[in-house]
């Protein structure tokens, strides 16, 4: 299966979240590529710890592939090359954990009917030996974007499962953002009909994942004054409200990530021993993101509503 | 410049290999397996079906000019064409192999394209083969811009792949494989053998081989594709095996164990067939990879834990596990 990571605004937690999602399915067992079409700022390998490709790699990444340049991108194993003490470790029964990380300062560019093709190449190349294949793609409605929604209307992709997750913060904005991005006239729906995709089994193929989200109910809150958990509730409620009308309410919201502190510090994988042993992490922000990983997967979360 | 009649003898043959599962559900019957491979139109597709449904493209041919790879640094300029074709084994396993072979000397000053196009999958050096080193580095890896036949049988991977005949839903998930190899003279008056055999990367082998003057590269390349492809396969059953989390012992386990070990009896235990398309005094360096590591002892063994597995898993639930006694 692929799942396109997509945000309307930049820095929402599309990247990070998608990395420990990536994560997360690698430790159930799954093989697990992660494609970092975020050609703006390819920094996924950041989160991975890959040292040599911390701000994309410097030749043969995906920027050259695409245009033609190298025949196969690079590939980073992660449990190889990483330099995170736990994950070097490669965890008891996990699947493979592998980056394609951009070129370093390779920018957006112009697609054009061969870089199409290539992208229908990898993706289909990808899908054939690992179970799920994340593609991290630029925020807005990016030339990443209207690529895969074009690859994933080509023929030769028709029987590739796919999926869309749409990450967006907790606030007005950022909620009326990211109805546009999938919504609006110009939006993933949209430009996908245009594709040549189905409406419908595009729209059913879309969830959303509220990022960094403040939980009133979190001990984190409980420090402050009772005024302060009103009106938190209240902003909460009417969020709640808001994303409905712009119909991404909670029936198409795969799962909410709460607001991680140590997130805000440093952009990593969270691991369970971050949670369990050194403590630095939230229990919370770990369940939800074993959470998500689970339902990517699981039917009963999908389809049309 | 007058037209030279005949190259000098090849002191060097070398080539690469894909080689992974065809993206279809159903295996191609050898009509499929035939419009899949015409990649030259009015040229014929070779066709057998004993031992096992075999097809293999028309040759094609590359040209090349460009520095060859070297393990001491030396920047040899070869010009030529490389050959390159598709097989396809039971209408399962997709491989593309490119090679070619290089004379000890070659012209100082490269010649017009014609008279390259007329020694097909010969490429030339200008001047003088350091054919150790060249081989080495093939080995090795070619430099950006080095002479690459990885790239051709890469290249040519794609263009199949892109055939609409293939539905793109692989029966189960697998890794494709690269086996280089490269082929030096046997000493006077010895025959052909095997000298290396290595695992390089996750999935990449390298080949190194001796063999007497006057072996055909077609031959040898033969020989590396049966390798390749028999390689391939113990490769993708062991990762198979690898990926079952036995012992759990829950109930749902059967059907995971069903599921992941299902395909290999479908669609791959029947291919085991080393040296069946080797010519006979090639076939003989399979010989000591039987010895050690002992490819068919290990598939045999492989074979056999499958079909445990499955025997196991096909028992219900309730009568596996035995309760110690009190
Ligand atoms: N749950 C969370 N809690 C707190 N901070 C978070 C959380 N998720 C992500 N962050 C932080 O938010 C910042 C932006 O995240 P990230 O880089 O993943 O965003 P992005 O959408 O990929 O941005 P860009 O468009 O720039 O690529 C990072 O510093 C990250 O660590
Ligand atoms: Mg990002």
């Amino acid at each position: 299966m692929l799942v396109f990571a997509a945000s309307d605004k930049g820095g929402t937690g599309r990247s990070v979240t998608s990395a420990n999602l990536a994560y997360q399915r690698a430790l159930t067992g799954d093989h697990v590529a992660y494609v970092d079409f975020d050609f703006g700022s390819p920094t996924a390998a950041a989160v991975f710890d890959v040292p040599g490709a911390m701000r994309g790699t410097e030749e043969r990444g995906l920027h050259s592939y695409l245009e033609g340049e190298t025949a196969e991108p690079v590939r980073i194993d992660v449990w190889r090359q990483t330099e995170h003490p736990l994950l070097r470790a490669r965890p008891n029964q996990s699947g493979r954990l592998v980056l394609l990380p951009g070129d370093a300062g390779g920018g957006e560019f112009a697609t054009g009917e061969e870089a199409l093709e290539r992208c229908v190449d990898l993706l289909l190349k990808l899908n054939t030996e690992f179970d799920v294949t994340f593609v991290d793609l630029s925020a807005g409605r990016s030339y990443a974007v209207d690529m895969v929604l074009a690859a994933t209307a080509h023929p030769r992709m028709s029987n590739v499962p796919f999926r869309w997750l749409v990450f967006h913060r907790w606030t007005r904005q950022h909620v009326i953002a990211a109805s546009g991005l999938v919504h609006g006239d110009h939006g993933i729906i949209g430009g996908g009909v245009l594709s040549g995709h189905d409406e419908d089994t595009l729209r059913a193929a879309v969830r959303f994942v509220r990022a960094a989200v403040p939980d009133p109910e979190s001990a984190v809150w409980s420090q402050g004054s009772t005024a302060q958990a009103t009106w938190m509730q209240a902003r909460d409620e009417a969020l709640r409200r808001l994303a409905a009308e712009h119909r991404i309410g909670d029936s198409v919201v795969l799962g909410i990530v709460p607001l991680e502190p140590i997130l805000q510090w440093h952009e990593q994988l969270i691991t369970e021993e971050d949670v369990l042993s050194t403590q630095i992490a939230n229990k919370e922000t770990l369940d939800a993101l074993e959470e998500i990983a689970r339902r990517l997967t699981d039917d009963t979360h999908w389809g049309r509503l | 410049m007058a037209p030279r009649q005949s190259t000098p003898p090849a002191v060097l043959a070398c080539g690469e290999i894909r080689t992974c599962l065809l993206p279809a559900r159903q295996a191609l019957d050898i009509r499929s397996a035939a419009q899949l491979l015409g990649l030259r139109p009015g040229e014929r597709v070779l066709l057998s079906e004993r031992p096992g449904l075999y097809a293999r493209s028309p040759d094609t041919l590359t040209g090349v000019d460009c520095p060859l790879p070297s393990a001491n640094g030396a920047r040899v300029r070869a010009v030529g064409t490389v050959t390159a074709h598709a097989a396809l084994t039971e209408g399962r396993v997709l491989q593309t192999s490119a090679h070619c072979r290089l004379p000890g000397t070659g012209p100082d000053q490269r010649r017009p394209w014609g008279e390259y196009l007329v020694r097909p999958g010969v490429v030339e050096p200008l001047g003088k083969l350091p054919h150790e080193a060249v081989a080495q580095g093939v080995l090795g890896g070619p430099r950006h811009g080095d002479l690459d036949v990885g790239l051709i049988a890469d290249g040519l991977l794609t263009r199949v792949l892109r055939h609409p005949l293939l539905d793109q839903r692989p029966p189960f998930r697998s890794r494709p494989t690269r086996l280089r190899w490269a082929a030096l003279p046997a000493a006077p008056g010895e025959g052909p053998s095997l000298e290396r055999f290595t695992l390089a990367e996750d999935e990449l082998r390298t080949v190194r081989l001796r063999v007497p003057e006057g072996t055909s590269d077609a031959g040898i390349a033969a020989l590396c594709d049966d390798l390749a492809l028999h390689d391939w396969l113990l490769t993708t059953v062991v990762r198979m095996l690898d990926g079952l989390r036995l012992g759990a012992g829950a109930a749902q386990d059967a059907d995971a164990v069903v599921r992941t070990l299902r395909p290999a009896v479908d669609h791959l235990l029947h291919l085991w067939m080393p040296g069946a398309r080797v010519g006979r005094r090639l076939a003989a360096l399979w010989d000591p990879l039987e010895e050690r590591p002992g490819f068919t002892r290990q598939w045999q063994a492989l074979v056999q834990r499958i079909r445990d597995q499955l025997t196991l898993h096909a028992i219900p639930a309730a009568h596996r596990e035995v309760e110690p006694a009190p």
